[in-house]
This record gives structure tokens, C-alpha cells and sequence, in this order.
């Protein structure tokens, strides 16, 4: 049978993927600390008949060969790591990352889960956490009577209380790095966790030498979702899907076509 | 029986063949650094050797086969991404690839960091600099015109382009990767990369659709040329002719 019938397929699959993966960036393209992803295709493996460059004859040599594609692929899913807008929300346990690097904060299961998400807020005891009760780390504990928080470029945190005029630091906040950022693992709720792709988190000073980014107290990071590029990859995902449907159209027709020859 | 016969029959594989070709082309539209293939057909005279070769035998022996398959090595657009490992090149040259099997070209540059820092593609694949392979250090990352790689002003790397004389055979390996003739690349000389962009697919959806639907009437008229043999020639000379 044709391959054509299952190299549009695979193209079909393909343009499939590519459209739930727009739908996911435009569906959080509000949610802050969002990067999105972007899915890169490559082709498939060929069917040789003719190997380009062998003998034609004992003097010369084809001058093309003989190729034919058996179709694409999906082949990775990359977070993209551009900068998202900050905005500014006059909340002091707002912070957002101008650069690179992402937050630690402690999941249930005790383990350290990365986000760029800084929304974050007291719980009871006076513990920095995020939306999802899971708290920063390092711990950064805000007294319950301070009158005054401010948090530097370089992530000190310093509060002020009632009847002291000097600011006292109850902490620093750390931003972790990897080696690859776009090869973590998304596991939702603005959540990443380091893979072997990724590379183990390197921690370090906001701002500092490992070339981590500032930290902007007030401000919150956009998603980072270009919704002009995602309409264009919509439109392109859907004319794409057509034209590969009409080769499925086109194949179906001339095997019909085949089988009406012994009538 | 009738020479016409097994030409139309070849002209039919031919045809279904071309259509592979078209529905790859398509298939991968979206990817990125593909090089659209395009249908070489060519004539091919059946036992020309043992009769006299009149230009009414040759009419008769000539079948059309699909003999190659031409890469389509013309720019495909650049489309801007933003992302500081995306490169695309504009000119003819190629990105140099290490892979387990040997040395592959490819012009999809989109570009990742491995966990140990190594410049690699989407496939894993380490990329070649002019120094072998190229570390990044973190931080933002430069990549000038030249290919040259830096972050905070300290060189890391040179991304290595290379060029092929024309008429070199490259041949598609899957992954957007390309293998060529040992000792054909030389240093690209007409070639610049551009940070931040990729270049699509050169696959011209007009064109393809114009080769589909040429495919696909060139296979009706095949397909009634030999329901004519079958139902109208052959049946008059089996069923037909003993009556007379």
C-alpha cells in the first residue's frame, strides 16, 4: 500500500500535538511564572531505492538519488526561557526574577520543587509560602508585627517593627539555576523538577556571579506567551492539518481508482 | 502482450511513488531546517538493444519511471523565536553534527544546553565548533553573525559551517540530519547565522499541492489507459475475435 497513507498520518499526529501544546500556552497565558513550550519536529527515517552518489555506471555516478520520506515526528517539547512582562502589583511578597533562575520551595513529599512563580504569602506561623501552602526554602520567617517588609535586588529580606527605626534582615532569598532549563519537568501547579537533561540545581545569590537573575520586590512575571506567534502556529497547525488530510484524500482516491481497473 | 500495457503500469508505480514523496513534504512542513524533495522523472527504453531502434519502437518502449529524488536546497524563510539558542543560517552552508554515526550536517538550529553545559540539537546530538565541541557557560548567551558563542564578554566557541561543491550528494538521514561523501565539506564561505530565529521549512505548499493534484490525475489517466487494455483490446482479442 502507499506510504503516503501513513506519511500523512504522521503529519496529521504530528500537527495534533502541535495544536493541544498552542491550547496550553494560550489557556495559561495569564498565569504568572508560566513558560511556555514550543514543539520541534523532525523528519523520519528514508526509504533508500537509489542511495544518492552510487554507480550509475562504472564511469559516472547518479546525479540524485533515490530518497523517499516515511514522514515526521514530534520530536521534543522545549521550555522556552525568554523573559516574561513584570507587572507591578504593590504587594511586598511579590517577587519576580529579571533573568534567569527559579525559586525553591518544599512540596508535601519533601521534596524541592523549582517554580518562577513569586506570589507569596504568610501562613500561620509567619512562613513564606507559595499559593499551594508549600513553603520557600531557604525558610524566611516574617515576624507577625512587622509594619514593613523589603526585600533587596539581591533577595535580603528586611522588616521593620514597631518602635525600632533600623530595618532587621530575617533572611535571604536563593534562586536556583541548571545547567539546562529547558529540559525540566513540568508537573504543574507552575512546578518544575530537575531531570538528568536538566542537571542537578546549582543555588546561588540573586544577582550574584553565577549570573542569576535580580530579584524585583512588588512585581509579578507574566507567562511568557506570545499570543500573536501562537495564533500564527494556530492557523499554520490548521492549514498544515488540512493539506496533509487532502494527501490522505488524494491516496484514498487513486488505490479507488486502482481497484475500478478489473471491472 | 502490448508494450502500452506495462508502460502504463510503470508510469502507475511512478506516480504512487511521486505521491510519497509529496505527502512527506507536507508532513513535514512545520519542521524546522527541512529541505523539501522533489520528483526526478525519467524516461527508460524496455529492450531497445534487440530491435532496431525507429522512432515508433521507441514510442512504443518508452516507460516514464521516477529515477531520484532532488533536495531542494533554496532558503527557507526566517522565523523570529526570541530564544537565545536558536540559530538559523542564511546562505547554503550547514551546522556540523557528532553523532554515534559519524559526522552529520544538518541546517535545524535549534539549539539546547546539556546537563554537563555541551551545545547540543533536539536530538541530543553534540554540536561541532571549530574546536571541537562547544561548552556554554550559564548566563546569557551571544552568537554573532559569525558564529562566534560568548556570554559576559568571554569567548566559548565558534559554531562551524561548512559548505559542499556543487553537485555533492547529500543524503537524508532522518532528525533533519544530512550525511555527505567523506572529505566534500569545505569551511563555509557565503554563510551567516542569525541568533534568536529559525529557519522553516522550504516546502512551498502551492507547489506541493500542484505536484498532489498532478500525481493524482496522471494516475487516473494511467489507471484508464489500462482499463481500456484490459476491458476494451483485450476482451475484443479474447472473446471478441474467435467469434468472427
Amino acid at each position: 500500500m502507499f506510504h503516503a497513507l501513513y506519511t500523512a498520518a504522521s503529519g496529521m499526529t504530528a500537527q495534533q500535538i502541535n495544536l493541544d501544546n498552542i491550547a496550553n500556552n494560550l489557556a495559561n497565558a495569564s498565569t504568572s511564572g508560566f513558560q511556555s513550550r514550543r514543539v520541534q519536529f523532525s523528519d523520519l527515517l528514508y526509504q533508500s531505492e537509489v542511495m544518492p552518489g552510487s554507480a550509475a555506471t562504472q564511469q559516472t555516478t547518479v546525479a540524485a538519488g533515490l530518497q523517499v520520506g516515511l514522514g515526521t515526528r514530534p520530536g521534543n517539547t522545549e521550555i522556552i526561557q525568554t523573559q516574561g512582562d513584570l507587572s507591578s502589583t504593590g504587594n511586598p511578597l511579590d517577587f519576580a526574577i529579571e533573568g534567569t533562575g527559579f525559586f525553591q520551595v518544599l512540596m508535601p513529599n519533601n521534596q524541592i520543587g523549582y517554580t518562577r512563580s513569586g506570589s507569596f504569602q504568610p501562613n500561620a506561623q509567619g512562613a513564606l509560602v507559595t499559593a499551594n501552602g508549600n513553603a520557600l526554602q531557604p525558610a524566611i520567617t516574617i515576624p507577625a508585627n512587622a509594619t514593613n517588609i523589603t526585600v533587596g535586588s539581591d533577595g535580603t529580606v528586611s522588616v521593620t517593627l514597631p518602635g525600632q527605626t533600623n530595618a532587621a534582615q530575617v533572611g535571604v532569598l536563593q534562586l536556583a539555576t541548571f545547567a539546562n532549563p529547558g529540559g525540566l519537568n513540568s508537573i504543574g501547579n507552575n512546578i518544575y523538577l530537575p531531570t538528568t537533561a536538566s542537571g542537578d540545581a546549582v543555588v546561588g545569590t540573586p544577582g550574584g556571579a553565577d549570573g542569576l537573575g535580580t530579584i524585583q520586590q512588588g512585581m509579578l512575571e507574566q507567562a511568557n506567551v506570545n499570543i500573536v506567534d501562537e495564533f500564527v502556529n494556530m492557523i499554520l497547525a490548521q492549514r498544515s492539518y488540512e493539506s496533509n488530510s487532502r494527501v490522505v484524500k488524494a491516496a484514498d482516491e487513486m488505490l479507488q481508482g486502482l481497484n475500478q481497473i478489473a471491472q | 502482450m502490448d508494450s502500452g500495457y506495462y508502460a502504463a503500469c510503470t508510469a502507475l508505480i511512478s506516480r504512487t511513488q511521486a505521491l510519497d514523496t509529496i505527502a512527506n513534504n507536507l508532513a513535514n512542513a512545520s519542521t524546522v531546517g527541512y529541505r523539501a524533495q522533489h520528483n526526478v522523472f525519467s524516461a527508460v527504453l524496455a529492450a531497445a538493444n534487440s530491435t532496431s531502434d525507429s522512432p515508433v519502437n521507441q514510442a512504443i518502449n518508452n516507460f516514464g519511471v521516477l529515477s531520484g529524488t532532488d533536495m531542494d536546497t533554496s532558503q527557507g524563510a526566517l522565523q523570529k523565536t526570541g530564544n537565545p539558542l536558536d540559530v538559523a543560517i542564511q546562505g547554503s552552508g550547514y551546522f556540523v553534527v557528532q553523532t554515534p554515526n559519524g559526522e552529520m550536517y544538518t541546517r535545524d538550529g535549534s539549539f539546547q544546553v546539556s546537563s554537563k553545559g555541551q551545545l547540543i540539537t533536539g536530538a541530543g546530538d553534540p554540536v561541532i565548533g571549530s574546536k571541537g565541541t562547544i561548552t556554554v557557560p550559564p548566563g546569557t548567551v551571544t552568537i554573532s553573525n559569525d558564529g562566534t558563542i560568548s556570554s559576559k564578554g568571554a569567548v566559548a566557541g565558534k559554531l562551524k559551517l561548512v559548505d559542499f561543491p556543487p553537485g555533492t550528494q547529500l543524503t537524508s538521514a532522518g532528525e533533519t540530519y544530512y550525511s555527505a561523501p567523506p572529505k566534500t565539506a569545505t569551511d563555509a564561505t557565503n554563510s551567516s547565522v542569525r541568533q534568536g530565529m529559525l529557519e522553516s521549512s522550504n516546502v512551498n505548499p502551492v507547489t506541493s499541492m500542484v505536484e498532489l493534484i498532478t500525481a493524482q490525475r496522471s494516475t487516473e489517466m494511467m489507471q484508464r489507459a489500462l482499463s481500456m487494455y484490459n476491458s476494451e483490446i483485450d476482451k475484443t482479442a479474447v472473446q471478441d475475435l474467435p467469434k468472427v
